[in-house]
């Protein structure tokens, strides 16, 4: 159903405002339309617009000033300024690069993998459940744990001695940016069972008869694959790329836990800094505008990306 | 598949099983530890069987359990009232015949898209001022907030897929809307109406961020909140301690997710 259609009603064909059309429509609707629907409707956007849109709205309009949470004074495009000068913002957008990039190709990738390479296996079943537990393990005890494989002498470093790996031992947490490809690792750990679990749901949903075509047409293993699993699995894949994309710009719960962004600022991402800004600083204006370059970001991915991949298949 | 990439196949899961599942097992191995005699290195092999002396520690001293009573309020309420808006207006944009549905999508679903960081300040600056922090009816009301534009997402798609006939032929028995909506669509949308429920009460249960921000007391703060107290302690308590709250606090998610998965792959099938 929902997830695999562009995320606008088909309403959005018709123009509906106008009466005549909606009536044709619907010629026996019962009464009252527009009280009903707005009964309907009203305490979903009642909610979202108070609680949501208007404090994001309050942050656009916080951004313009210099604000400490006691006094505030204009300054116009200045913490703009600021922010796009300063060399701990410049990391930090590298440092959420790195994470769109490495869940793309980490949980995604393997995520992917693991549905295709399970999906017809007796064995299968044993394999997906080792991967799905730790999705279903919350995010904070998914920290406690990596916390602790990570540290100094921690879970991978007694691991590697183990293994007699000793020259690999190394302070996985405190330089970049190893720090932060260990986290995008400990993600993966806990991210790739959703992946697997949507991409299963694709896979159920191929017709039995085109895979039979392709195998009677001599098509197995990496070319059934790529010409007919993969293409099928399309509109799969564009929610979990979009869901992806969109979380690991927004990343926050598992640096702040990990490495609170250290040392320093080095493995900050932008919602990290952010919240620095904000609340460890008290620099509201700072924050807010780090809060508004961010969601520039997520919303033009987004749409760049559901943009170019929503529309219908030619086929 | 030939024989040979038929075992190869196998050996690359059972490896990659394998590793996956090192973590968990530290995890588990861990919690059992007596914490005095944790040595400073995580232990491979259990030494104590110590797990239910942690847990009453993490449960007495670092309010583990009162956290897990008001997650399970925020989760179950807070998931279900949003399931249920967010029906309600998915039913006003699919089935009833509105002015601009577009737009009135947009106005909810825009709230999917926001990263969560850019409301938080002004949030509890409103909720300061509304005197909502730190009380239940705060966090109650900004988890409803919050799950609503997915709920409505996943609900509003499925309605688009309910065959025409379905509605029609409700309309013409003159059924009023209301009762259009409880007797026909709600029960015909289960599946999905299920599979966001899971979804929005994972989400709230493992929700830190407005946790952390906007409640302080103990008897308001959600349980990943005070895990976090528990991990930034570790001098305290010791890590033994911390992970035997952490997976007692897993527990109720797993039990939920592994119970519902079925509705959960039947409400996301864009087939079903």
């Amino acid at each position: 159903m929902t997830l695999t259609q562009p995320p606008v009603p088909r309403e959005a064909a018709a123009p509906s405002d106008d009466p005549t059309r909606a009536s044709a429509v619907a010629p026996h609707r019962p009464g009252r339309a527009p009280l009903a629907g707005a009964a309907f409707l009203a305490p979903a956007v009642a909610l979202v617009v108070l609680l949501l849109v208007l404090p994001f709205a309050f942050t656009i309009y916080r951004s313009f000033f210099d604000d400490n949470g006691f006094t505030r004074s204009w300054v116009g495009f200045d913490n703009y300024t600021a922010m796009f000068v300063d060399p701990a913002f410049g990391q930090s957008v590298l440092n959420t690069f790195f994470w769109v990039v490495g869940t793309l190709v980490l949980p995604v990738g393997l995520g992917l993998a693991i549905a295709v390479g399970t999906w017809k296996l007796k064995l299968g079943a044993l394999a997906r459940f080792a991967v799905i537990l730790p999705y279903a393990i919350s995010g904070s005890a998914t920290a406690v744990v990596w916390t602790f494989m990570l540290s100094t002498d921690g879970g991978l470093d007694t691991l590697l001695r183990l293994l007699g790996l000793d020259p690999l031992v190394s302070q996985w947490l405190l330089q970049w940016p190893l720090n932060t490809v260990m986290m995008i690792v400990a993600t993966t750990w806990q991210a790739t069972g959703a992946c697997v679990i949507l991409f299963l749901v694709g896979l159920q949903s191929i017709p039995p008869s085109t895979l039979e075509a392709a195998q009677l047409d001599g098509a197995s293993g990496w070319r059934l694959f790529w010409a007919v699993t993969f293409p099928q699995l399309r509109p799969m894949t564009i929610v979990v790329v979009g869901i992806s994309i969109v979380g690991s710009l927004k990343v926050f719960d598992q640096v702040l836990l990990l490495t609170n962004g250290g040392p320093g600022t080095a493995s900050e991402t932008l919602a990290l800094t952010m919240y620095r800004e904000t609340f460890t600083l008290s620099r509201y204006g700072s924050g807010a505008a780090v809060a508004v370059f961010l969601t520039v970001v997520v919303v033009v991915a987004s749409y760049a990306y559901l943009r170019r991949q929503l529309r219908p298949a030619k086929d | 598949m030939t024989k040979t990439s038929r075992r190869v196949l196998t050996v690359v899961l059972s490896v990659t099983s394998l590793i996956w599942l090192i973590p968990s097992w530290l995890l588990v191995v861990n919690a059992f530890t007596l914490s005095s005699e944790y040595s400073g290195t995580p232990s491979w092999w259990p030494t104590s069987f110590s797990l239910f002396t942690n847990i009453r520690t993490a449960f007495e001293n670092a309010n583990v359990g009162q956290g897990m009573l008001n997650s399970l309020l925020y989760s179950v309420v807070g998931a279900g009232a949003a399931v249920f808006i967010a029906s309600l207006a998915s039913f006003a944009v699919t089935i009833m015949p509105l002015k601009r549905p577009t737009l009135w999508f947009w106005v909810i679903y825009v709230g999917t898209i926001l990263p969560l960081q850019a409301f938080l300040s002004p949030l509890f600056t409103g909720y300061a001022a509304a005197s909502l922090f730190d009380t239940q009816y705060g966090m109650l009301l900004v988890y409803v907030a919050l799950t609503i534009p997915f709920a409505f997402f996943v609900v509003r798609g499925h309605m688009t897929g309910l065959p025409n006939e379905v509605r029609e032929a409700a309309s013409l028995d003159g059924a009023g809307w209301a009762r259009m909506f409880f007797q026909v669509h709600l029960p015909l949308s289960t599946s999905a109406l299920m599979a966001a429920f899971v979804f929005q009460f994972t989400w709230i249960w493992n929700d830190l961020l407005f946790g952390l921000t906007l409640s302080s007391s103990s008897n308001i703060r959600p349980v990943m909140a005070t895990l976090a107290d528990l991990t930034g302690n570790y001098s305290t308590y010791g890590p033994p301690v911390a992970l035997a709250g952490a997976l007692v606090a897993s527990l109720p998610t797993i039990v939920v997710f592994f119970s519902f998965q079925r509705f959960f792959a039947r409400g996301l099938n864009p087939t079903a």
